[in-house]
């Protein structure tokens, strides 16, 4: 049989390698487990101005690359892995990892969310090649390009201001109305009466159309009526999915909208199995929140080892 | 067997660093071109890649169809060093 890790956590964004920096420095042997980016979403966001500690604002990546060497300074060892399932085994669990089996005490869920997809018609069939979800990756290839951005929040805005760096103009096309912070909508203004950006409210996205494969338009409902914007490139920012398909089977309880229930130490409805950060649900979808977290169920996971 | 490995990537693309890491991992060396630096670049790397993203990595080997890799896929990137 396989050593039994004091603990694996699923994920290495934000709140995993916090909780990882706190449980290293308790001797806590900690082993992560990534299969998409480390840093998570943060690591793809261009600027990250709202992390208490930086004056200026950090870059996404560059915040990430910190997290990530200040954990493995104290020890975390951090894998590349698709962790697929977890099961209750008594008196540790068993995470099959890349069809692997790998056993631990305890388990952090940290696994964050991704962009939702939008689900109309030529999302799925132009992806990369029209249709986007990570602006610091593909923004690149539309310069003096025109663009449509969707979505309303502080992701959209946020890529959307990013993007005018490339762009040679922006249509932002919102469903209801922008919920996004005071800072982003002030500079959103400044965007749009600079001509950069034009925002369409109350305008849903109905579908994303090519001609010889060459994604050219956008149909979309504005006010309801039918409208189409002419673009280059789609970039898709509507709110946040949670990374939990691989709990699907096991007797880790799930919200609604698929985020993990944990009660006030963090812990799921599996015994020795923590939550923390954007996958949690009643997370604010914040990194000062999830890192907050990730410390929170670091100190929880010490005293459950202890018992 | 020798391979000529490139990494087509910007300047804040995560998921190139998570390529350039894994490659660093594997011990492979390999070129990077910057889009950010050589926009120059962008056209050919569509027609290498048929999208308009990054990272892209093109894994070539002597006698063998070069492997092009579009962002991150561990599996893939350890099939092709494999072949």
């Amino acid at each position: 049989m396989s050593d039994i890790n004091p603990l694996v956590i699923v994920g290495a964004g934000p709140s995993a390698l916090a909780a990882a920096v706190y449980t290293c420095r308790e001797d806590i042997d900690t082993t992560l487990y990534e299969k998409g980016v480390i840093g998570g979403l943060a690591a793809i966001t261009d600027q990250v101005d709202n992390y208490p500690g930086f004056a200026e604002g950090i870059e996404g990546l560059k915040l990430a690359e910190q997290l990530q060497a200040q954990a493995e300074r104290f020890g975390a060892k951090i894998e590349f892995g698709d962790v697929q399932s977890i099961t209750d085994a008594g008196d540790h669990k068993i995470l099959k990892i890349d069809g692997n089996d790998v056993l631990a005490k305890v388990v952090l869920i940290a696994t964050g969310s991704d962009y939702k997809k939008i689900g109309v018609p030529g999302e799925a069939e132009y992806f990369g090649r029209g249709v986007h979800y990570c602006a610091t990756c593909d923004g690149p290839f539309y310069r003096d390009k025109k663009l449509v951005v969707v979505g309303g929040g502080n992701s959209a805005i946020q890529e959307a201001l990013y993007l005018t760096r490339f762009t040679s103009h922006i249509d932002l096309l919102v469903r209801s109305t922008i919920k996004a912070s005071e800072v982003l909508q002030h500079d959103l203004d400044k965007a749009v009466s600079d001509g950069k950006i034009t925002v369409h409210l109350n305008t849903t996205t109905d579908e994303i159309v090519a001609t010889d494969n060459v994604v050219n338009k956008v149909l979309a409902t504005k006010d309801g009526e039918k409208t189409e914007i002419e673009t280059d490139g789609v970039f898709v920012f509507v709110g946040l999915l949670p990374n939990t398909q691989f709990l699907a089977d096991s007797k880790i309880e799930l919200d609604e909208q698929g985020f993990i229930k944990t009660d006030g130490k963090l812990q799921t409805t599996m015994p020795g199995v923590f939550a923390s950060g954007d996958v949690r649900s009643g997370a604010t979808m914040q990194i000062a929140s999830a890192v907050g977290e990730g410390a929170t169920a670091a100190l929880n996971i010490r005293e459950y080892l202890e018992k | 067997m020798s391979k000529n490995i490139t990494v087509y990537t910007t300047n804040a693309c995560a998921y190139c660093m998570m390529v350039k890491k894994y490659l660093d991992s594997k011990g492979q060396s390999y070129n990077v071109i910057n889009l950010d630096e050589q926009p120059d670049q962008r056209e050919k790397v569509e027609a290498i890649s048929g999208v308009k993203s990054v990272p892209v990595t093109v894994i070539e080997t002597e006698n063998a169809e070069p492997s092009v890799t579009v962002g991150w896929n561990p599996n893939k990137l350890s099939a092709a060093l494999a072949a």
